[in-house]
């Protein structure tokens, strides 16, 4: 709720040049200039993005109570972390927070894996190829989140999708849309959707590796793959770690597939992953203030994960 | 904030010259003893219901003084509550609302509605109700909105089927599984009707039917019943119809529902009397014309009912103007020219006396096999009086719809009601409210 979707990242190894360059040209015209053009962003992010996260701390430490019957005025009082305590009491959302886990488990490896293979792929295939398998593979990226869950919640119905009737017709008997099925269902929703976004980063990488590398590898003796496992994969591993750490915070905003998906089965429940859970709290459950600390501990959680992920990577570029 | 506070005052102030005037040139022109005679103004009015855009601009047409502005918005469902709820909060509400029954008292008990009482003529609205409907709009000694439609619970069925099997329409619900096992002889992959695990509000019905209560209140606290002795006896009753897949476990109104009463995998349809246009739509295309037929509810011994679904119309707290809303919503709720505005938009069946003939002449329910309106007649005199609704259906909702979604894997109706239960009682808690189990 409170992180930024990911952008288009910078591809690593340019941005150190342009900063020396532009340290050099900054000093000596005064930041004037730099404010003016500066200043319409951070009134708006100051608008937009501090105001509310502060409006969202604030509020997650009152609570409303009511008393008796509820028919009166309700009290607003200072309760401390008292609403952080209860929601991470609170068996869903912890729930919610396990489901998580396991759907990062399945998605991160399925996704990062396949548009690692899809791109080197690209990177080794003929040039002509590679213009149309890029539109390709990119394709599913430009369908807005709702409507490929729609397009998804149709295949996976029973009695009305074409793969659930072939299946049954191979004498597959399988509901997309069970208890047990339902997180691989929502998983492979995920995969389709940004599979192709990360190849078009991971090729662009590629496409940054030094040719003469390569080329002193050919004569050494290395075949494709053997180039491709031992040159590019390290070569290419900070567009890697970029890829990661939107894939995680990505992940913890997961909302739009799961509450589109909860109108065709009752197996998705309306506090599924814990962004649903604290849109349960606002609108339905009429808690404003524990949705602001449900809010407030995704964002922490999106913190931390963000760091970790990042200390990780770059102990690895080590 | 101060500004606004100085616009309130100054608008309040404008309403009490306006009554004062109001009182002093029309001298018993007519007999009511509303507070303000003459309103006038721009209100907006935002309900999800098909045709109501219609009624405003009848409305519009029918006098001079008031201006409605209609939006549309999400069914309850799709979010519509939600959008509500926080708008009233934010203060820019509509000045009329569409609420269903369940989540009326919510809305009170958050403060997001205004009484009627002093906006409304009683003795021509209110006192003409029966008092089931009554008691689903009154809280304390106030009212807090005019009822719409009624809506019986109704079972619809597919007369082929039921013939093809060769059982009468069941009467109480021990015929009801007699007839789904005849059905299963005949064939095999029909279903006699659907459990949707959806719609609590439905699981709600059924146990209203069995005399179970589910909300009421002893003195300052309120009293919790979702896994009474009469909601378990349903409980367990639903769970054998399920485990004999005499009803399948779907979603109402999702792309299988449809499906599946389109091919006949499903040939009934617990629902009420507006699901009418719903099943048209759906078995319409595939030659269904003339074999679906309304019937009553089957019962456990002596004939009784409940409503399912039905709205009402409120003023919310953001309305600066309620005096006029107050008239809009009389018109809504008690004008014949209302219902026939709406026109051919579904087989409503209203609260108010006098209207629902209106409403059956304007729908066209030749589709049916049988007089659907007089089926809706005799359910509605067997409703079984004394139901009331708690101060925050959404968290029943969601825990019953939650805990249902287990069922597909093992989980029981009967341990989704107790989870229900649990969840009603410590999510009322939290609010600070008292409550007794």
């Amino acid at each position: 709720m409170v992180t930024q979707a990911p952008t288009k990242p910078s591809i690593a190894g340019q941005p150190k040049i342009r900063t020396q360059r532009k340290a050099r040209a900054m000093s000596g015209t005064g930041g004037r200039t730099a404010a003016l053009f500066l200043t319409p962003f951070f009134t708006i992010f100051a608008l937009a993005m501090v105001a509310p996260v502060i409006y969202a701390i604030v509020l997650s430490f009152f609570a409303q109570q009511k008393s008796g019957l509820g028919f009166g005025e309700a009290k607003t009082s200072f309760v401390g972390l008292e609403n952080y305590l209860q929601v991470l009491q609170s068996e869903s959302f912890v729930g919610g927070i396990g489901r998580l886990a396991l759907y990062c488990l399945l998605y991160i490896p399925c996704m990062v894996g396949g548009a690692l293979a899809f791109a080197l792929l690209m990177d080794a295939a003929v040039a002509r190829a590679r213009k149309l398998f890029q539109l390709l593979v990119f394709l599913p990226h430009a369908v807005p989140g709702v409507i490929a869950a729609l397009i998804w919640a149709y295949l996976y119905t029973p009695g009305v999708s074409p793969i659930v009737s072939a299946l049954e017709t191979g004498g597959i008997s399988l509901n997309f849309l069970d208890n047990q099925m339902i997180l691989p269902s929502i998983v492979n929703i995920a995969v389709w959707e940004w599979t192709g976004y990360n190849v078009i980063v991971l090729f662009t990488a590629l496409q940054a590796v030094p040719r003469e590398i390569l080329e002193a590898a050919r004569v050494d003796g290395a075949g494709e793959i053997r180039a491709a496992i031992s040159i590019k994969l390290p070569l290419i591993l900070p567009a890697l770690s970029v890829i990661m750490l939107f894939t995680v915070i990505g992940t913890l905003q997961l909302f739009t597939e799961p509450s589109i998906i909860s109108k065709a089965t009752a197996s998705v429940t309306s506090t599924w992953v814990p962004n649903m859970w604290a849109y349960d709290a606002a609108f339905n459950r009429h808690n404003l203030n524990q949705a602001a600390a449900a809010s407030i501990i995704i964002a922490l959680m999106a913190a931390v994960l963000s760091w970790a992920v990042t200390r990780f990577s770059s102990r690895n570029k080590a | 904030m101060k500004r606004r506070q100085l616009l309130l005052g100054a608008v309040s102030l404008m309403a009490s010259t306006a009554l004062i005037t109001g009182c002093g040139s029309t001298p018993a022109a007519t007999p009511t003893p509303t507070a303000t005679e003459d309103p006038s103004g721009t209100i907006t009015f935002w309900s999800s219901m098909a045709g109501m855009d219609k009624v405003a601009a009848a409305f519009n047409a029918s006098q001079s003084k008031i201006k409605v502005n209609f939006e549309t918005i999400p069914n309850g469902g799709a979010g519509g509550y939600a959008k509500l709820s926080t708008a009233i909060t934010a203060g820019n509400g509509p000045d009329v609302a569409t609420i269903e029954y369940p989540q009326l008292p919510q809305f009170v008990s958050n403060g997001q509605l205004q009484p009627l009482d002093g906006f409304i003529n009683k003795a021509d609205t209110v006192d003409k109700l029966s008092d089931e409907t009554k008691a689903l709009v009154q809280f304390g000694d106030q009212t807090y909105a005019l009822p719409y439609d009624a809506a019986p619970m109704i079972m619809w069925y597919r007369k082929d089927m039921l013939d093809k099997a060769g059982v009468s329409t069941p009467k109480t619900w021990q015929e009801f599984e007699e007839a789904g096992k005849k059905l299963k002889a005949v064939a095999p992959e029909a279903h006699l009707a659907s459990f949707n695990p959806n719609e609590a509000a439905l699981t709600a019905a059924l146990s209203w039917q069995a005399g179970a209560k589910w909300f009421g209140t002893e003195g300052d606290s309120w009293k919790v019943g979702v896994n009474d002795e009469a909601t378990k006896k349903v409980a367990t009753y639903w769970q054998k119809l399920i485990d004999q897949k005499i009803v399948k476990v779907q979603q109402s109104f999702s792309d299988e529902w449809s499906a599946d009463l389109a091919s006949g995998a499903v040939v009934g349809v617990l629902g009420a009397n507006w699901s009418a246009t719903g099943i048209q739509k759906r078995t319409e295309a595939s030659g269904q014309k003339g074999q679906w037929i309304a019937a009553e509810v089957p019962n456990w011994g002596t004939p009784a009912d409940a409503f399912y679904g039905g709205s009402s119309f409120n003023i919310t707290k953001s309305s600066k103007n309620p005096a006029a809303a107050a008239k809009f919503i009389e018109f809504l709720a008690t004008s014949k020219d209302a219902i026939t505005a709406r026109g051919n938009t579904g087989s409503a069946f209203l609260a108010f006396p006098g209207l629902t003939p209106v409403a059956q002449k304007a729908f066209d329910a030749s589709y049916f096999g049988n007089d659907i309106y007089s089926v809706f007649d005799k359910a509605y005199a067997s409703i079984t009086p004394g139901w009331q609704w708690g101060p925050n259906w959404d968290i029943t909702n969601t825990a019953l719809k939650d805990a249902y979604g287990k069922l597909t894997s093992g989980g029981k109706v009967l341990e989704a009601v107790d989870t229900a239960q649990g969840a009603t009682v410590a999510g009322l808690k939290q609010n600070g409210l008292s409550v007794k189990e």
